[in-house]
């Protein structure tokens, strides 16, 4: 056993080692029991440290980790906590945003012809036909894939709320609340959009910017209404 | 069917047991429900914890645990769901360990010199009184080995990925990975 071959042990057991060194190491091997038995030492080290798991803490963390993230005790169970949210998320959009994507709003609105056709093709909107079978630009199809058309994202939505509500008695009031603040936030938020699309209508970056608030909202309720049915 | 209703079809499908509760709690946690968070931290608590325990060998180790969770609250708005909430909450505790590590000044000699500190762990002996358990001796190995070790072997990190963390060549991983092995050898459980 010399250094030379015990030192490619590891990279060996890994398959990491080259391919003439391995031969050369297996060849090696065949004819040295103390270098097999290091690496049958080794190999046991490894099966080991994979058995080695969680380790709880001794003791219960979550009181200072609640602390620091702003919980204030609360009047529920033993050993619960209430928490003081962080501010809600900002929904809003900067002048520029506001300016790029009024597209969008027709696309949601039902009136979105001009989407399905693309920015390369002006006109008037109300006068446009959709043409299913020309091609679609790409903001158009993400337009789409995030919130469909205003039916079925309306649909979709509803679809969720029932669910949610369905599921609502299933969850912790502190967290209803945070759902409904946050979809309240979200609202708002489309609103303001489809607000300054009324201005801009051809913006493409509202447009855009708007079907991801949009998405939002149903990811959220997607979410929600999961989380009410596990719980 | 339109891509919404599939949408919701799918929803229906998750509500029969599939849904990731990961997920959910992290988006609720995301937008301030402390109550998903606390679940979250119970489910990672114990993988956290233990890495800590395995990573660094000072009395820090509650404090540590929770400046990663402190921090995951923090960043939660950067979890995109692009992979496992359990994977990016990892990846973030070997930062925050490693950023720790950093601030108290534990270099002293991580990768250098450390084959005569491993000649320092006493060879495990018959009897229960002399013999240390696999964890202690881990904990016994000089830090640059030990946190090669954990990462590689017991968290699976490949060489690379391992290399980035800690700052190192690639080569000097392998190296570091055969000394902790080949001193641990002496401590298996038999």
């Amino acid at each position: 056993m010399s250094d030379r071959w015990v030192d490619q042990l590891s990279d060996y057991l890994d398959g990491e080692l080259p391919a003439n060194e391995r031969v050369a190491l297996e060849a090696h091997l065949q004819t040295c029991d103390d270098c097999s038995e290091v690496l049958d030492q080794l190999r046991q080290v490894v099966a080991q440290a994979r058995t080695l798991g969680g380790v709880p803490p001794r003791r219960d963390l979550w009181a200072g980790i609640a602390q620091r993230i702003g919980a204030t005790p609360g009047r529920k169970a033993a050993g619960e906590l209430a928490f003081r949210p962080r501010a809600p998320r900002r929904w809003s959009f900067s002048i520029p945003q506001l300016a790029a994507a009024a597209i969008a709003l027709m696309t949601l609105s039902g009136g979105s012809v001009w989407l399905l056709r693309g920015p390369a093709s002006p006109g008037p909107v109300a006068t446009m036909v959709p043409q299913p079978t020309g091609p679609v630009p790409a903001i158009n199809t993400a337009v789409r894939g995030a919130v469909g058309g205003t039916d079925s994202y309306a649909q979709a939505v509803a679809d969720l709320e029932r669910v949610l509500a369905t599921g609502r008695g299933q969850l912790d009031s502190t967290t209803v609340r945070v759902i409904e603040q946050n979809l309240a936030a979200i609202d708002r938020a489309i609103a303001q959009a489809q607000a300054a699309l009324k201005a801009d209508p051809s913006n493409l970056y509202l447009n855009s910017h708007l079907a991801e608030t949009m998405r939002r909202k149903l990811d959220l309720l997607r979410q929600a209404a999961a989380l009410a049915s596990v719980s | 069917m339109t891509e919404l209703s599939l949408e919701a079809a799918t929803l229906e499908s998750e509500q029969t047991g599939r849904t990731d509760p990961d997920a959910v709690d992290a988006t609720l946690a995301a937008s301030g429900d402390g109550t998903a968070f606390e679940r979250l931290y119970r489910r990672h608590i114990s993988r956290i914890y233990g890495l800590a325990r395995r990573m660094i060998t000072d009395d820090d180790i509650d404090e540590v645990t929770q400046d990663v969770f402190v921090r995951a609250w923090q960043k939660l708005a950067t979890f995109r769901g692009e992979s496992a909430f359990g994977t990016w909450l990892h990846r973030l505790a070997i930062n925050v360990i490693l950023g720790r590590r950093e601030t108290l000044g534990i270099r002293r000699k991580r990768y250098l010199d450390s084959d005569a500190m491993l000649e320092l762990i006493p060879a495990r002996r018959p009897g229960p009184e002399t013999a240390l358990d696999f964890e202690s001796a881990m904990a016994r190995l000089p830090d640059g080995a030990r946190e090669v070790f954990v990462l590689h072997d017991v968290e699976g990190y490949r060489h690379e990925e391992i290399a980035e963390m800690l700052g190192l060549a690639t080569g000097t991983s392998k190296s570091q990975l055969h000394r902790a092995r080949m001193a641990l050898r002496q401590h298996l459980d038999r």
